[in-house]
């Protein structure tokens, strides 16, 4: 296999996670060496640069044309439009993260919290275009060690430890199953690289091999990744660390680590287990396998996380539940990736979890103001919020409109894309499951809104105070979720399915 | 397949002049609520104006016509494409009228967050006028979606103070009714959606006019189960918001919980979004299934106009029969849509204006007494006619045309509907006649009611003190049912106009379903 | 020669035997251990099909040094995590840790 030699393409391949380097030192430094009455600044110097960053990140220009040109630092990283939009919004969730998170006291002064977020970015980031078993471990493991870290970050919170722990332990256990189905592969076919004549996928397409042990392998992968993206059954750390977890961190749980795992499950199924069009003189077709496998996986998530949902009383365990139904919609796209001939199934996965990013850390934004204000997470607490205050009321009807799928919210779009892409597959049946799921859904969410704006609360005279830094971050949030699903719609989707179509190359 | 980009249309100043209210309820900063009603009010009010400058360029010899095609997500082939024909135009006229009539009956009825009512007044009106214009299944999806979210606030928010037992729990009878209208809808639109995702798969595109091209020009031929399977996707979705009985039980809650100006409209307007998808995209897309299913949804029509018309004579409560009733004749409607010929099609589009104006304007007359008495119930009230003279005729004329009275515009319409239906390919004559035992029972429940409130002896000791309307004390009330007389008046007196717009579109439909007709008789 | 099957065989068992250790023990050092021992079993089977397989190429060799790497930070982490909770709950045992439920 050929890889891109040219030192300049190189540098840019890895130039945001460099980037993101020099600035998790920076703020190291800055939190070692300022006084306390600055160290609040942290956060926000952390999250503008991240910001900056994303914006940059869209003009970094990749190799066009061939894989072999796509493929850089010796075949670990594949540099493609489709690593750049999961990358541009990972680095948006990071810097939302901290935004956000400057509204917890328990986190707002310590410039760790931020360097753990960089961190779990750098591995996230590079988890979106890593093309090689040794960087998918590595970089799965960035991500996650610093994910453990951060759910027990509030050590003298003994819900936050307690979450950390279930999760570092839950994590592990499915690495370990992650990385046993990686080493079955490399043993079959002598290589670690998943692209290329020589690597895994065309090895295996080539139909050379016995099935049963591919098929463990498989089985194994899909449970690493499952475990990852909550799909059910290995959802259930999800609702005890969404409620344990310092709120900030739980919204970077649900959105950046959700993405990036995403990301790696469309490319690796792709490239690892090719569907015919995909493999040169295919003899094994697995996609055959896989795609009923994640179409089941779609079918019990969804309609697992919205049953659950509907009975829940906290409102970060209702959005654990609501953010494990759409890890399901999204496994729809996934499970199109394979009969779609645009590329629409990787397309929709990647708008669907752009507008996801926007919106969850919005909805979980929202409760950080709402429990620093009352001290509660419960959602008959949530009545008369828009008596107490409408802005916060607002805002959170529109994420939870988004989650719903009501337009012009632009989970709409992305629910639409997604149904769309299950129905170019030839997946109707699928897209029925969908559709039935989302009615099921908008009745939580719609409680929600009802108890917002009608219940009767004791303390209805009481105002929650909104600090003016906040209101800008959730109405910024807010407007780039209304905009996404109507006139900046156009330019994501364009990116998204040029992402797509590259992933066919 | 690729659209041209055209100039800017008068349709999308009608359609987004109530998006700069909403904008400036939401942003401006200091509004009294006085102020607020004002601007909604002159702002519907324009629009008006602009939805009458576009009836005036209406040219009836065209079909399809004052287009705008722009690009908007073009990755996934979806255009803004909007225009009129001679159907929409009217449901757009009818949609810009109701609205300031909306606007005068919250005058003094609601008195709690004003600024956010009226803000979900001018985004509903988008929405309603977005679901007429638009020629993209897609941005049709997303405004008939739209179009749910202020109305649910609207009940849920504003609604009455009643309670109701949901399963051995007290509950809000307004949220009860708000998410059942909600969840109703939704369920019914999702089925649609998938439908349209599948013809827009087969087509690759999501346009109105190239679907409709390339289904005629039979470039784009679906299976007789494909077809009936999408024809039922649709008609679900259209039905239950009509609605087809027996998918009609949201609407009787939802209309009685409703603020006056909620209900006003959505038997106004809401309820139409239903019966124009039928023609516009049950009979043009899948006429075959269309003719297959005629006798047995001509079979609800029929049951739903008997069924409404003799649940509404069991009311006691004012409010519940104008609800029933609307169930009564939209089962009209839809039963000249199912006729599928050109008196049957016009008569149901002049039936979706009278009803929308008539209901519409029984409900504000509803509002009213109840604003000043605090009560529906019809044995509360009696001689109502010797206390407020002036309420008492408008109320006359408005029921006689919600009866169908000759000479005012309900005549007209269910006339029409049932020269139709008598004249039909696919109905058989007993339609017609059962249909026209509707129209008996509706004189029997209006007249009924009528007798009940106003006529007779003054019973009823705290009716004696009510106001009657004049110009100096409440103004909005008379200049509201002065617009809904005359508009009774010019319809029931010199239809021919509005028959004449329609003529092009509905002939252009007519000439489609008689050659698939031709077809499916041989 | 040892054939490569027995080489499989002990990771394999080695795997299912870390697998049942995270799966039926109380504690979550041991839980701790068990998976330890699944990443050890992963670390056997690559370094014997990279031996048997591929021994001019060095990916199989430099996967398990990446994985004794990152297994040693995650233990770090792991047991850092377990004494935070030790010290607000003075138990480490599964069943007592039990402040979030469905």
């Amino acid at each position: 296999m050929v890889f891109n030699t040219d030192v300049t393409a190189n540098f840019w391949a890895v130039a945001p996670e460099i980037a993101l380097a020099i600035i998790g030192l920076i703020v190291l430094g800055l939190d070692l060496y300022s006084r306390e009455s600055q160290r609040r600044d942290v956060g926000y110097f952390a999250g503008f640069l991240l910001l900056a960053l994303a914006a940059a990140t869209v003009f970094v220009p990749t190799p066009d044309g061939s894989l072999s040109e796509q493929l850089v630092l010796g075949g670990m990283l594949r540099h493609d439009q489709f690593t750049q939009i999961f990358r541009t919004m990972i680095y948006i969730a990071a810097a939302l993260t901290c935004f956000i998170a400057m509204g917890d006291n328990r986190m707002r002064y310590k410039g760790e919290f931020y360097l753990l977020v960089i961190v779990a970015t750098i591995g996230a980031s590079l988890l979106a275009g890593a093309s090689d078993l040794v960087m998918v471990f590595v970089a799965l493991e960035t991500l996650s060690i610093s994910l453990y870290a951060l759910a027990g970050f509030v050590r003298d919170d003994a819900r936050s430890a307690e979450s950390g722990l279930k999760y570092f332990l839950i994590g592990s256990f499915a690495t370990g199953f992650t990385l046993y189905g990686f080493s079955l592969l490399y043993g079959f076919t002598g290589a670690t690289q998943i692209y290329g004549p020589d690597g895994i996928g065309q090895q295996l397409a080539a139909g050379k091999l016995n099935d049963a042990p591919i098929i463990v392998a498989m089985m194994m992968i899909v449970v690493g990744f499952g475990f990852k993206i909550s799909a059910v059954p290995f959802h259930f750390w999800t609702p005890d660390v969404y409620e344990g977890s310092p709120t900030a961190m739980t919204a970077f749980v649900s959105v950046a680590s959700k993405a990036a795992s995403f990301a790696v499950l469309l490319r690796f199924m792709l490239a690892v287990f090719p569907p015919e069009k995909l493999a040169v003189g295919a003899a094994a077709d697995y996609s055959e396998l896989w795609v009923p496998l994640i179409s089941v996986l779609a079918v019990i998530t969804m309609t697992i996380g919205n049953v659950v949902a509907l009975v829940q009383k906290n409102i970060k365990r209702l959005l654990a539940y609501s953010s494990i139904a759409q890890a399901g919609y999204a496994l729809m796209g996934v499970a199109a990736i394979a009969t779609t001939d645009g590329g629409q199934g990787a397309a929709s996965v990647a708008f669907y979890m752009f507008m996801y990013i926007l919106t969850n850390i919005l909805a979980f934004g929202c409760i950080i103001v709402f429990a620093n204000a009352t001290g509660s997470e419960t959602i008959a607490d949530f009545a008369s919020l828009g008596r107490r205050n409408l802005w916060l009321a607002m805002f959170m009807t529109i994420a939870l409109l988004s989650l719903g799928g009501i337009p012009p919210a632009a989970g709409f779009i992305g629910k639409f894309y997604l149904f769309r892409a299950a129905v170019d597959a030839d997946l109707i049946l699928l897209a029925v499951a969908g559709v039935l799921n989302s009615i099921i859904a908008l009745y939580y969410y719609l409680v929600i809104i009802k108890v917002m704006f009608v219940d009767p609360s004791p303390d209805e005279d009481k105002d929650i105070p909104m600090p003016a830094n906040y209101a800008w971050v959730l109405g910024a949030a807010s407007l780039a979720v209304v905009l996404l699903g109507t006139v900046l719609a156009n330019p994501v989707i364009d990116w998204a399915t040029q992402a797509g179509l590259e992933l066919f190359i | 397949m690729q659209l041209e980009n055209t100039g800017v249309s008068i349709v999308s100043a009608v359609l987004f002049s109530p998006l700069v209210g909403v904008l400036v309820l939401l942003f401006w900063p200091r509004l009294t609520d006085k102020q607020v009603r004002i601007a909604t009010l002159i702002n519907t009010l324009v629009t008006f104006a602009f939805s009458l400058l576009m009836l005036s360029q209406f040219d009836s010899s065209k079909g399809m016509q004052m287009e705008q095609v722009d690009e908007w997500i073009a990755g996934l082939g979806i255009y803004y494409h909007v225009g009129v024909d001679g159907i929409s135009i009217w449901l757009v006229m009818l949609t810009t009228f109701i609205m300031p009539i909306a606007v005068l009956a919250s005058w003094t009825g609601i008195e709690e967050k004003v600024r956010l009512f009226h803000g979900f007044l001018l985004l509903l009106e988008v929405a309603m006028v977005g679901v007429f214009v638009s020629l993209d299944l897609f941005l049709f999806y997303i405004f008939w979606e739209v179009s749910l979210v202020p109305m649910y606030f609207m009940i849920g928010m504003w609604g009455s103070k009643d309670k109701v037992d949901f399963f051995g729990r007290e509950m809000e009878a307004r949220i009860y009714a708000a998410v059942k209208f909600f969840l109703y809808t939704v369920a019914g639109s999702i089925l649609m959606l998938l439908a349209i995702l599948y013809v827009g798969n087969k087509a690759e595109t999501f346009d109105f006019m190239l679907i409709r091209d390339l289904m005629r020009s039979g470039q784009l031929v679906f299976t007789e189960e494909t077809e009936r399977l999408l024809f039922v996707g649709f008609f679900i979705a259209f039905a239950i918001k009509v609605p087809v009985w027996p998918l009609h039980s949201w609407l009787p809650d939802a209309h009685v919980q409703a603020p006056t100006a909620g209900s006003i409209i959505l038997a106004g307007v809401l309820l139409k979004l239903g019966t124009y998808g039928l023609v516009r995209y049950n009979l043009e897309f899948f006429p075959n299934a269309a003719i297959d299913f005629a006798p047995y949804i001509g079979a609800l029509a029929v049951i739903g106009i008997i069924y409404g018309a003799w649940v509404s004579y069991a009311q006691t409560d004012v409010k519940k029969l104008v609800a029933y009733s609307s169930v009564s004749h939209l089962g009209f409607v839809v039963l000249g849509i199912f006729a599928m010929n050109s008196a049957g099609i016009q008569g149901a589009v002049l039936q979706m204006v009278n009803h929308g104006v008539s209901t519409g304007g029984l409900f504000l007359l509803v509002g009213m007494l109840y604003e000043r008495r605090h009560t529906k119930a019809i044995n509360a009230f009696g001689g109502l006619w010797k206390i407020m003279p002036i309420y008492s005729g408008f109320a006359l004329v408005i029921a006689l045309s919600s009866m169908g009275l000759p000479g005012l515009n309900g005549f007209v319409g269910e006339f029409t509907i049932l020269v139709g239906s008598a004249g039909s390919d696919t109905l058989d004559i007993w339609y017609t006649v059962l249909a026209t035992i509707g129209i008996i029972l509706a004189a029997v429940y209006i007249l009924f009611m009528f007798n009940k409130v106003f006529m007779g002896p003054v019973t009823k000791q705290e009716n004696q003190e009510l106001e009657d309307l004049t110009w100096g004390g409440n103004w909005y009330e008379l200049s509201a049912l002065v617009a809904l007389t005359v508009v009774i008046f010019v319809i029931g007196l010199y239809p021919k106009p509005f028959f004449e717009l329609m003529d092009g579109a509905v002939g252009d439909l007519v000439a489609q379903l008689d050659a698939t007709l031709q077809v499916a008789m041989k | 020669m040892v054939p490569l099957y027995m080489y499989l065989l002990v990771a394999a068992a080695l795997f299912c035997i870390g697998v049942f250790g995270v799966l039926s023990r109380r504690n979550a050092i041991a839980i701790l251990m068990g998976i330890e021992l699944m990443l050890n079993a992963v670390n056997i089977n690559l370094v014997a099909f990279w031996r048997y397989l591929k021994p001019d190429e060095i990916n199989g060799q430099v996967f398990a040094a990446f994985v004794f790497v990152v297994a040693a930070a995650e233990a770090a982490v792991g047991l850092a995590l377990i004494i935070s909770v030790y010290r607000n709950r003075n138990t480490v045992e599964a069943e007592d840790i039990n402040l979030l439920k469905w």
